[in-house]
């Protein structure tokens, strides 16, 4: 709610400033129709598959208005387009200095990184969009739950995981941990995500001083809250979740 | 090793993942083969199942070794096991095989010496959904002795058959019905366990 009468208002503010404007300076009305009429035109080459042109257009336009956020999305959208990654990553890190609280950029950027297998980079994107999210006030983290912060915790999760090492699997530990209190035990992904990560923990801790052992209660519960889940909801797969919990030395 | 052997998919193995990609047209899909060798001919592998897997970040573990887990566990009973991996990318023109596809054929091959790996030929579909063409649109990858994956049928030869020859037409005909919303892959059962990814 908070939000979008802020958005409101700046809108109100756009169009009364804009009208000012263009009440008193023609000039600026022609220069503005100008803009968007190559800003169309660029997308119109793009959509047609003419990079080089629309990469001249767009070049154009920036050169212009430096500040544009549309057109600095559409260079990243084509060099997505045309397969080169690397350039895309290069324009969506220029992108995120300017732009830093998109969103929707961290996002890409970290799709990309992970696609590259560059997981470490991809990590520290996911990391930044949940630092974004928690600045959310108190009474929207629900909001945020539904939407972002749970999406993204679930991607972290998954890139520290493939990462491995014993540090990044604690972490990807703790933050399933949070991510099955908030939802109450609801998420499958984030109880098998606690399983996972203890038996590739302790598989890497074999041997290792036993007071590092990591207290076996939260893969347990988890164990035990999959089952449960498993009972009510998909009771065919409960032995085949049985037999591989077991494997796992999660339940006896 | 891979050179030398034939593969044979069913009917029920390829209209699955065909659709599996068609359901998310726009992200990359990936899913797990399952099959036997022939009891006739041991050098061809008959792929009788496909298992879709995922439609987000094809790189990432986790739901990976789950599924392989209980894809294992669910046809071991009938002598099935996991004989490959398939894939479909999000772009209409890559049509390269990608460093995690590859990476999960290496897995699957620890245990199945014989693995393959099936990209979807995103310009084969559209010629098959326009009405135009006749061939199977997926391409086969065997392991070759560099331990590299290498794409069959270069040289004209086919070791991919499907068994059933009216496959594509049985194809078209789920495509207009839409049968893709009926796919649930394992990403879909992770969101809601209720799900279920074994369904003919």
């Amino acid at each position: 709610m908070h939000r979008i009468v802020l958005k409101d208002k700046s809108n109100l503010l756009v169009t009364n400033f804009m009208s000012i404007l263009l009440k008193f300076s023609p000039n600026f009305k022609r220069a503005l129709q100008q803009r968007m009429e190559t800003q169309l035109e660029a997308m119109l080459l793009e959509a047609k598959g003419a990079w080089a042109d629309a990469e001249k257009a767009y070049a154009c336009l920036l050169e212009d208005n430096p500040l544009d956020q549309v057109v600095h999305k559409r260079k990243v959208a084509m060099a997505k387009a045309q397969g080169n990654l690397s350039a895309a990553v290069d324009f969506l890190n220029k992108y995120l200095e300017i732009f830093m609280a998109d969103h929707d950029a961290w996002r890409e950027l970290a799709e990309i990184y992970v696609s590259l297998q560059m997981y470490k980079q991809a990590a520290f994107c996911y990391e930044e969009l949940i630092l974004s999210q928690l600045t959310v006030p108190l009474y929207h983290l629900a909001y945020a739950e539904a939407s972002g912060l749970l999406l993204t915790s679930a991607h972290i999760l998954k890139v520290l995981y493939t990462m491995g090492g014993l540090e990044n699997l604690q972490a990807a530990k703790k933050y399933y941990a949070a991510t099955i209190n908030l939802t109450g035990g609801k998420n499958a992904r984030a109880l098998y995500g606690v399983c996972l990560c203890s038996v590739a923990i302790n598989q890497l801790i074999k041997g290792r001083n036993k007071e590092e052992k990591e207290s076996s209660e939260l893969q347990s519960l988890a164990a035990e809250a999959l089952l449960k889940d498993y009972k009510h909801k998909s009771p065919g797969k409960l032995p085949v979740l049985t037999t591989m919990l077991k494997n796992m030395k999660l339940i006896s | 090793m891979g050179a030398e052997c034939r593969y044979e998919v069913a009917q029920a193995a390829y209209i699955k993942l065909v659709l599996h990609a068609l359901k998310h047209c726009c992200s990359p899909v990936g899913g797990l083969l399952v099959g036997r060798l022939s009891d006739d001919d041991a050098s061809t592998v008959q792929i009788g199942d496909a298992i879709p897997l995922t439609h987000s970040q094809i790189g990432l573990l986790p739901s990976l070794e789950l599924a392989l887990i209980q894809v294992e566990e669910h046809f071991g009973a009938e002598g099935l096991n996991v004989v490959g991996y398939y894939q479909a990318n999000e772009r209409y023109d890559d049509t390269e095989l990608g460093n995690a596809a590859k990476k999960i054929g290496d897995h699957i091959f620890r245990y199945f010496p014989r693995a393959a790996l099936l990209l979807l030929d995103n310009k084969r579909l559209e010629e098959l959904l326009k009405g135009k063409g006749r061939d199977l649109a997926v391409q086969l990858y065997t392991r070759d002795s560099s331990k590299g994956w290498r794409q069959a049928g270069l040289d004209g030869s086919s070791q991919l058959t499907i068994k059933e020859p009216s496959a594509n037409v049985l194809l078209l005909d789920y495509v207009s019905s839409e049968k893709w919303h009926d796919i649930v892959d394992f990403d879909d059962h992770l969101d809601d366990i209720s799900k279920c990814i074994f369904q003919t």
